[in-house]
């Protein structure tokens, strides 16, 4: 029941990207179009769901029998790249149309700080592996929903007039903004520790 | 200290391997794709090769030439194939050069599609014929101040099976910047007949890559790779009278169309209207006034436009086109064949049109 | 400047021997970026934009292409010439299309100078801003190309 709970609460409530504010570089530049945010969301739950209990893993077995857990930073990243190397070899064979399409922006998934911040928080907030899986997949998830809504209403702008200056980064900016004080409205409903 | 110094590094190394090792059996596995098949027209040849590579290469790698002209990079759209089946989904940098009917007939650019599965494609019969060559340079004499030909003689294979007016590709090694083959396209100015030989005609452009090499560097015993032929600039078989149109080097096509009239005693009636500035930049005058004799019906008019004094040019002067205009007498029977830029052969095109010459008898080579 | 991936990549393109014996970046060492954005400054320093040089550029070359290969007279005091060579270049920028080998030669006869210019360069300037890197053999300049083809001046 607590998993549920926190499977909820990461997707709506503590939205890694529109409450923590994570993960908003390729958020920006790919919702530009609704297929290929999808494709990247997908990428991007994927990475997340597997990431966040392996890194547990890792960290649980590895780093404290050890004493090591200042590494965890390093190590995580490293376990990141790796995955998101797989990823791209599977897209590649699967789904070359999304492979081109998503381009740089597949490897930058790595660097991606809401994947290394799913990790952290899992550290923090001392989650169990059971836990972990599910607050990666929620955020996967969470994340992913963000940038869909994100790419359907930036759809819709196509037709607006927008003020010079704002186009582009600025009002997607904006929207976020709003998108974020929307989700607001969910804090208090489900608690994410 | 020390201790926990070697325990990280060790820790981390660990990890680093481990996740190294999956990498390399992830990449023997998934980016493994291993022997796959590719039927052609309904399996007149099927191929088995190495999967992964686009269409393109795979292709070139067994022998089939599949023309282009930007080297597989998808700048170019000429290397188009139709795909029947196993080409997956269209890529985002095909879209731009497939049109409407394309689509629906599942034409994809073949240098853009990797051959991931068995894959069934068609391709045009004539491709089947086109091969590589590995020839030398047994002759290089100028033509004009710009203008070299160069006379290859055919080693492996020994004889090209060719169609007077077709073109073939020249593969420039690296040299000095040029640091991966480039290929350029020239029409054969030697006739069919003469099948052990391949004749080109080349002019020298200021930077360019193949003109450069060969007006510059390529010596007579040399090695040079070829591949053809290409190209549908061809003598139509008719009575109708003919029209050449050229100039420079677009003398080339109609130069080997011509001596295999020659050959086959053609008795149309055929003009050549070679265009060129001044004097100089004409040649291969004696070989043309030659065969006014040899073809039955032929005459060559060379005209001149800014004809130096000192050339004491008494022949026709003025743009080809104006030319063309005076002299052409049955123009609606007629087929017209042209080589030159793409300005000179729409100018040519609209003078024809205006003389009545019908415009699917407008052949030309655009390149 | 740091430029983009991609922009490396088109870098690449642009070096000799890749489409042209001479490339398109001479012995300039910047990055690409940089010299795009040096090249607009000057141009937006004389109140006017690629487009508007392009669209010059273009001009001269559709009026000069009647003369097939010889000089015509334009305006009184233009004289232009387009020649062409058989063959397609791809554009280092990467995207759909070849592009011709046509060279335009204007002559202004009031100022007494002379620029070239090809069907590659009015694309780059008109889709890209760029003008090739100092000490590439076909460099233009674009106060050069502003003053000799006479360029007007926007808003």
């Amino acid at each position: 029941m607590h998993n549920f709970a926190i499977f909820f609460a990461s997707i709506f409530t503590g939205n890694i990207l529109l409450t923590n504010y994570l993960g908003m570089c390729s958020f920006l530049s790919v919702s530009k179009e609704l297929k290929t945010s999808l494709g990247l969301g997908a990428a991007v739950v994927f990475v997340m769901a597997t990431t966040t209990p392996l890194n547990w893993m890792v960290y649980q077995w590895l780093l404290i029998p050890f004493g090591l857990e200042y590494l965890r930073f390093i190590v995580f990243i490293i376990v990141i790249a790796a995955f998101v190397q797989l990823t791209e070899m599977a897209l590649e064979r699967y789904s070359e149309g999304l492979y081109q399409a998503l381009g740089i922006f597949l490897p930058l998934i790595t660097v991606n700080c809401a994947i290394l911040g799913a990790s952290l928080f899992m550290v923090i907030r001392e989650y169990t592996l059971a836990t972990s899986f599910f607050f990666g997949l929620g955020s996967g998830i969470g994340w992913a929903l963000a940038i869909v809504a994100m790419a359907g209403i930036r759809q819709k702008l196509k037709s607006a007039k927008i003020p010079p200056g704002l186009e582009g980064p600025g009002i997607t900016l904006v929207i976020a903004g709003f998108m974020a004080m929307a989700f607001m409205g969910f804090s208090g409903m489900i608690a994410l520790t | 200290m020390l201790i926990t110094l070697l325990v990280s590094i060790a820790v981390i190394s660990l990890i680093s391997v481990f996740l190294s090792l999956l990498m390399v059996i992830a990449d023997a596995t998934i980016g493994n794709y291993g022997v796959v098949k590719i039927t052609i027209n309904e399996g007149i040849r099927d191929l088995e090769v190495l999967g992964g590579q686009p269409l393109l290469r795979s292709l070139q790698q067994e022998g089939i030439f599949i023309p282009s002209a930007c080297g597989g990079r998808g700048s170019c759209g000429l290397c188009k194939v139709k795909v029947v089946e196993g080409g997956g989904e269209y890529l985002p940098t095909e879209l731009p050069f497939i049109s409407e009917e394309e689509r629906a007939q599942q034409i994809r650019l073949s240098c853009q599609v990797k051959v991931k599965n068995d894959i069934a494609i068609e391709i045009p019969e004539e491709l089947f014929y086109v091969k590589e060559f590995s020839t030398t340079v047994e002759k290089i004499r100028n033509l004009t101040h710009d203008i070299k030909e160069v006379t290859l003689r055919l080693i492996d294979p020994g004889e090209i099976t060719i169609k007077a007016g077709q073109y073939i590709q020249f593969v420039v090694p690296e040299y000095e910047d040029l640091d991966e083959e480039v290929y350029r396209a020239y029409s054969v100015a030697s006739p069919p007949g003469d099948a052990t030989h391949v004749e080109l005609e080349i002019r020298q452009v200021p930077g360019g890559i193949c003109t450069t090499y060969v007006h510059e560097h390529l010596k007579e015993g040399d090695t040079v790779t070829i591949n053809g032929p290409y190209g549908d600039f061809y003598l139509r078989e008719s009575d109708a009278p003919i029209i050449f149109i050229a100039g420079g080097s677009g003398m080339a096509p109609i130069k080997s169309i011509l001596l295999d009239m020659e050959k086959n005693a053609n008795p149309r009636s055929a003009q050549y209207f070679f265009g060129a500035r001044s004097k100089r930049d004409l040649f291969l005058l004696d070989e043309m006034k030659a065969l006014e004799s040899s073809i039955p019906n032929f005459s060559f008019v060379p005209a001149l436009s800014e004809p130096l004094g000192e050339d004491n040019w008494e022949g026709e002067v003025g743009l080809i086109t104006d030319v063309v205009r005076k002299n052409v007498s049955d123009a609606q029977a007629s087929e017209a064949y042209l080589c030159g830029s793409p300005g000179m052969i729409d100018a040519c095109i609209k003078v024809l049109t205006d003389l009545g010459v019908s415009e699917d008898r407008i052949f030309y080579d655009k390149f | 400047m740091k430029q983009t991936p991609e922009y490396d990549r088109i870098q690449a393109q642009m070096q000799k021997g890749v489409i042209t014996l001479d490339g398109f970046l001479g012995d300039d060492s910047r990055k690409l970026v940089d010299i795009i954005v040096a090249d607009t400054l000057t141009v937006h320093k004389r109140r006017t934009t690629h487009e508007a040089i392009a669209e010059r550029m273009e001009h001269f070359k559709n009026l000069g292409l009647k003369g097939l290969g010889n000089f015509i007279t334009l305006d009184e005091h233009f004289e232009v010439k387009v020649e062409t060579v058989r063959g397609l270049l791809p554009s280092p920028f990467g995207g759909p299309g070849m592009y011709g080998k046509t060279n335009t030669t204007v002559h202004n006869k009031r100022l007494g100078r002379t620029i070239t210019y090809t069907d590659l360069h009015i694309h780059f300037i008109r889709d890209h801003g760029f003008y090739e890197g100092i000490g590439s053999p076909f460099r233009l300049e674009p106060d050069a190309l502003i003053e000799i083809l006479e360029v007007g001046t926007e808003e």
